[in-house]
């Protein structure tokens, strides 16, 4: 069930005026059950999985705090690492099992054939359980926040099993720690209609971001990447600079419209995304994208590393490290892995490279809170995500190699002769996506500069409905979707 | 405060409800159909109609309003349009019947033949997206079309949206001008050139695929229900020339026989063209236009034929003399 799935805009609606209508007492049920049946409607079989890891993972919880009781606090200690470990084991296993099986198969049968050793590889060729990576990451995070004492352990079973699966953020997303989400379902919300209003309108914003832009740029997107030998030059460039905003228009619309649902029903979720566009470096990149991810890997990977608390050295690795795990986690793909390694030095980059920046600032007397320095930095930062994507989107690691050597090509005469046109999107597309574009860019400057403080409650009702209705409208005409499309999936359910 | 919100939400959706009905009219593609079925249902009302004709594009090029008027002075209207499957005619007939009081109803059967479930979504929509609003559409849409388009048939805009580049300056007005003297009639002048292939002429009878035979005999009820005259016909075409469709009925002359036992038990004529061709000097090689549909010498022989026997059979009022 897509967010923008017809179903689900029944679904939603559904569930959120029954989840106010019956007592507090019962509503976890209820969710529980709607998060299942979300879940169950792309393949009910791997409910199993999400129960099992729900089970293990609210079972290491209980026997932690059953060891935190016990006198001997040697024992105690040695408990609760061998309940922490095979939680985190058994979940990864399974992680590792459905989600790379097939990654390690096929180089294992790669590398026996160049050794040229008879080695009997099966092919498991097991589907990705939806969704996965993101469940996964967030009842390990309970699992480790218990076992640090962040979070008490939660001896209801059904609260604590609606906390993995509840259904906005299932499958894509936000990342949602124990310590700061899991408590929230305990709490009584009550229909609050600006609230309801507020979150509904994030979710018309994720509808657009996602129909309008996100899936209008994905034609040109896919024209290019999808035949990368027949296109050179700007074509290539476009479709890359297209692409660095799909997917961030993609995956925000998801987080928005997550966040808008449980909002609606009375949560408060985390933001995944600042303005990572607007950044004028890696770092700052960083702090902006796939915010819940970033801050999961942060306190459960790189602290536990050692984070910066350690030779610099070391912390370069630790930084490096992150990247690198954060790359497989999108996929078990020579390319995923590639694009986190690059950030990783990127990053590295960045800080080995300060001091010389300073010096040269210092020594050139540049002044660097100039647009002009801002809007460098930004197009340098922009730049050089925008490389690293290229091996994120291309099909395959020769396919990305291949986009590169054709990308070193210069055919200005694409922009004159309309050859731009015949990337998938004839003209008046073009316009609508840069008008898409436009707008999303416009929504993140006023959200960064909060110089256009825009609160529509403010407005006179006709002018509210007038925004609300033609915003849905616009959403409708000039949407991708429809019998004639089939609805693109979010990219990142894939992972 | 949930009351307040979901009047709000309702007054909402009226709201977007009544934006979206101004819209889906001008999304809607502007195909032939269009303008024929709006002049047949919206602008001729009244009981203007003596005789109308309905069915699949075999309708579209039998009968000719036209003719009928000159000779005889009938009124009339050919609401046939390509493709139309049987329980589709049933609803469009009800649309029909909220503007005439008892006109005689003749049917073209061709699609009884036609063994899936629902028909051609692109032949579906000829008829339903150009039916206004109402409950009878809605029944229609329910009974016609597959689920999963369901919400498009309702909400066309959700499935022609895609046109906003396209609009012109015909999306936006209805000019039945071109219509307005064929009265839902066409017929081409290309000359087939080719014999019938069919000669099995047999007795022997067939089942009626289920879905075609529950609304044939929908629409038998319906004619006693509204006490409209009744008249099924099937128009000229070579019957081995649907052999190769997956989704048709395999022997089309069996289920025939089959159709005209139905209509003997219901006292309804059943005129089948293609046991009359001598009769009516019918040359298939040059009065069909392709194998399944007559051209404007075919269609003259059958007119002349219809417009007799709608003159001996039934007490219908010349209007040229008023």
């Amino acid at each position: 069930m897509l967010f923008n799935s017809a179903t689900f805009l029944m679904f939603f609606p559904f569930v959120s005026l029954v989840y106010f209508l019956i007592p507090h007492r019962v509503r976890w049920a209820w969710l529980l059950l709607s998060s299942y049946v979300f879940y169950m409607s792309w393949n009910p079989k791997y409910a199993i999985l999400l129960a099992t890891s729900t089970l293990i993972t609210y079972a290491s919880g209980i026997l932690i705090a059953k060891a935190n009781e016990l006198r001997d606090r040697e024992k105690a200690t040695r408990m609760k690492k061998t309940w922490v470990a095979l939680s985190l084991l058994s979940n990864l296993g399974i992680l590792v099992l459905f989600k790379y099986i097939d990654f390690f198969g096929t180089n294992l049968i790669r590398l026996s054939l160049w050794l040229d050793l008879a080695i009997p590889i099966p092919n498991f060729n097991i589907l990705l359980p939806i969704g996965i990576s993101f469940y996964t990451f967030k009842a390990l995070s309970y699992t480790i926040d218990v076992y640090r004492n962040d979070v008490e352990p939660e001896t209801h079973l059904g609260r604590y099993a609606l906390f993995v699966s509840f259904f906005p953020q299932l499958v894509a997303g936000p990342i949602e720690k124990s310590k700061t989400f899991l408590h929230q379902f305990q709490e009584e919300h009550f229909f609050d209609y600006t609230r309801v209003r507020d979150g509904l309108l994030l979710m018309l914003w994720g509808f657009f971001q996602k129909v309008v832009v996100a899936d209008r740029l994905a034609i040109l997107v896919n024209t290019v990447y999808n035949d990368p030998a027949s296109y050179r030059g700007f074509a290539i460039v476009i479709a890359t600079v297209f692409f660095a905003l799909q997917i961030y228009c993609d995956f925000n619309s998801y987080s928005d419209i997550a966040r808008g649902c449980a909002q609606v029903m009375g949560f408060r979720s985390s933001r995944n995304f600042g303005q990572p566009y607007l950044s004028r470096s890696i770092r700052e990149f960083w702090a902006n994208w796939h915010i819940t991810l970033c801050s999961w890997f942060k306190d459960y990977l790189y602290i536990p590393l050692g984070g910066n608390r350690c030779s610099k050295l070391r912390s370069y690795f630790n930084i490096f490290v992150v990247f690198v795990v954060s790359g497989i986690w999108h996929g078990a793909t020579i390319n995923f892995l590639i694009w986190g390694g690059l950030h990783g030095l990127y990053r590295v980059g960045e800080d080995l490279l300060r001091p010389l920046k300073d010096k040269l600032v210092r020594l050139l007397n540049i002044r660097t809170e100039t647009l002009s320095m801002n809007l460098f930095q930004g197009f340098l930062t922009f730049s050089l995500v925008c490389f690293a994507w290229i091996f994120f989107r291309a099909n395959t690691f020769s396919e990305a190699v291949l986009l590169l050597n054709n990308m070193l090509y210069f055919n200005p005469e694409i922009f004159t002769r309309g050859l731009i046109f015949e990337l998938g999107l004839d003209w008046k597309e073009f316009i609508v996506a840069l008008l898409g574009i436009f707008i999303i860019i416009l929504g993140n400057i006023m959200q960064r500069t909060k110089r256009f403080g825009f609160d529509i409650s403010e407005y006179h009702i006709g002018f509210r409905w007038t925004i609300y209705v033609t915003a849905i409208v616009f959403i409708l005409v000039f949407g991708i979707y429809g019998p004639d499309f089939d609805a693109q999936q979010f990219i990142y359910l894939q992972f | 405060m949930i009351k307040k919100a979901l009047i709000k939400s309702i007054l909402l959706l009226t709201l977007l409800g009544l934006i979206l009905s101004v819209l889906n009219p001008i999304f809607i593609l502007k195909e032939g159909h269009r303008n024929k079925l709006y002049q047949g249902l919206y602008e001729h009302q009244g009981d203007s109609l003596d005789v109308v004709f309905l069915g699949s594009s075999h309708m579209i090029n039998s009968f000719n309003p036209n003719i009928l008027w000159d000779k005889y002075g009938f009124t009339s209207f050919n609401y046939g349009t390509g493709g139309e499957p049987i329980d589709v005619t049933y609803y469009l007939l009800k649309e029909v019947l909220k503007f005439h009081d008892n006109p005689i109803v003749v049917i073209d059967l061709y699609y009884l033949g036609l063994t899936d479930e629902y028909g051609n979504e692109e032949y579906v929509r000829y008829v339903l997206d150009n039916m206004k609003m109402s409950v009878n559409k809605i029944d229609a849409i329910f009974h016609t079309t597959p689920s999963h388009n369901r919400l498009s048939f309702l909400l066309p805009i959700l499935k022609y949206h895609g046109r906003w580049k396209e609009l012109s300056e015909q999306d936006f007005k209805f000019d039945v001008f071109s219509t307005y003297y064929a009265k839902g009639y066409s017929a081409g002048e290309n000359i087939y050139g080719k014999n019938n292939t069919f000669s099995n002429h047999t007795k022997e009878t067939a089942e009626i695929p289920p879905k075609a035979k529950l609304y044939l005999d929908k629409i038998i009820e319906l004619s006693k229900e509204e006490g409209f005259e009744l008249i099924f016909t099937l128009a000229p075409h070579d019957y081995n020339s649907t052999l190769e469709i997956p989704s048709w009925h395999p022997e089309p002359a069996k289920m025939f026989n089959q159709v005209a036992e139905i209509a003997e038990d219901n006292n309804i004529p059943f005129i089948n063209y293609n046991n009359l061709f001598d009769d009516l000097d019918f040359d298939f090689k040059t009065d069909m236009y392709n194998a399944g549909h007559m051209n404007i010498w075919g269609s003259n022989k059958i007119n002349a034929h219809f417009g007799e026997f709608l003159h001996n059979n039934y007490h219908l009022p010349d209007h040229r003399k008023k």
